[in-house]
């Protein structure tokens, strides 16, 4: 009997048993193409360095902006960009890339633009740390100010509480600059 | 365009018949093309069928990194095909050798340089989804001619600029 509902649901089924976009379902630890956080993105070249096709460099627009670029159709989904990426920017997203009609574009390259901020304190362009960082490193009553502070400033203001512990009558001299 | 002509273009449509090319490919890509013929994935529901010669195939599945051996092999292939035909680029490597880019006998340049490519399957390799989503575009081209070998043809004079990659001067 059972038999017998198989194949009349076989016969009232229509011929075509899957059409493209109802294939079989994609296992979700799937490397499929990559999205860039351009937010969470430190422009520290760590996934242009690990990408064996050398499929990710980065571009600079001097004291503007950082570009991140992939070229999908150089990329072998190895997902070492986003094993080696420390703040999580790059992601492989679990779905299958659809095919395109031309290598040039058509969301074969993906360009991301990270844009540089100004220092608070020196005024240089630096790249923003991800505000989860952020969060994390001034959490508790940390320095407000120094959000804002390139690398040098940060390393500056660091070694300025250094010496304040160490020489409590304020030696350091309070605004004094770093050699750049 | 007249009813035969219409009914022409449709069945081009209805039975692109495909014929697999491994231009020094890691077979990855033609190993994804036999899930596809399987009744898994089920090309043959689009009336796909692959045949071993290029002589009866509409669609051209190129895999692989281009080399300056497959690179002849390539073109006397494409060039038994019969009009109107259609390429399919499976994979990385035809776009741009992918990690064997930079190879001594390694063409590092897009295969579009070599045979008009239509479609562009990305992944490495493919998954069949993915291979079969490429030829039903490529299909679709077929009927619309417009897949570059016919919008060649239909310009008469505009035979594509050949570029010279990876030939001997």
């Amino acid at each position: 009997m059972a038999m017998l509902k198989t194949i009349l649901g076989n016969l009232l089924r229509p011929s075509r048993t899957r059409a493209p976009a109802d294939m079989p379902v994609v296992p979700p630890t799937y490397r499929g193409a990559l999205t860039h956080d351009a937010g969470r993105c430190t422009a520290c070249g760590t996934c242009a360095f690990v990408c064996a096709p050398k499929a990710i460099h980065f571009t600079q627009d001097p004291g503007i902006s950082v570009s991140w670029h992939f070229f999908i159709g150089q990329c072998s989904f190895c997902g070492l960009c986003e094993q080696n990426c420390p703040t999580r920017a790059i992601h492989l997203r679990a779905d299958v890339p659809g095919s395109t009609n031309s290598a040039g574009g058509d969301g074969l390259r993906l360009e991301s633009v990270i844009h540089l901020q100004p220092c608070t304190r020196c005024g240089a362009a630096h790249v923003p740390l991800p505000a989860a960082t952020m969060d994390a490193l001034w959490a508790a009553g940390a320095d407000e100010a120094e959000r804002g502070y390139c690398p040098d400033c940060r390393r500056w203001a660091a070694s300025a509480r250094l010496r304040t512990a160490f020489t409590p009558d304020g030696a350091v001299a309070e605004g004094g600059r770093h050699d750049r | 365009m007249n009813l035969i002509e219409r009914v022409i273009a449709i069945s081009r449509r209805r039975s692109p018949w495909i014929c697999r090319l491994n231009a020094g490919s890691c077979n990855g890509c033609d190993i994804e093309i036999t899930p596809l013929l399987s009744p898994r994935y089920d090309a043959e529901q689009l009336g796909i069928e692959l045949h071993g010669t290029p002589k009866h195939a509409d669609i051209v599945l190129i895999s692989g990194t281009l080399t300056l051996r497959s690179r002849q092999a390539i073109l006397d292939i494409y060039d038994q095909v019969p009009n109107p035909k259609a390429v399919v680029a499976l994979g990385s490597c035809p776009s741009s050798g992918n990690v064997f880019a930079g190879s001594p006998l390694v063409l590092s340049c897009s295969l579009d340089t070599v045979v008009p490519v239509d479609v562009w399957v990305p992944g490495c390799p493919p998954r069949p989804q993915a291979i079969l989503d490429g030829i039903a575009r490529a299909a679709k081209l077929l009927e619309d001619g417009a897949t570059k070998s016919q919008l060649a043809k239909s310009r008469l004079a505009g035979s594509q600029p050949e570029s010279r990659c990876g030939r001997p001067s």
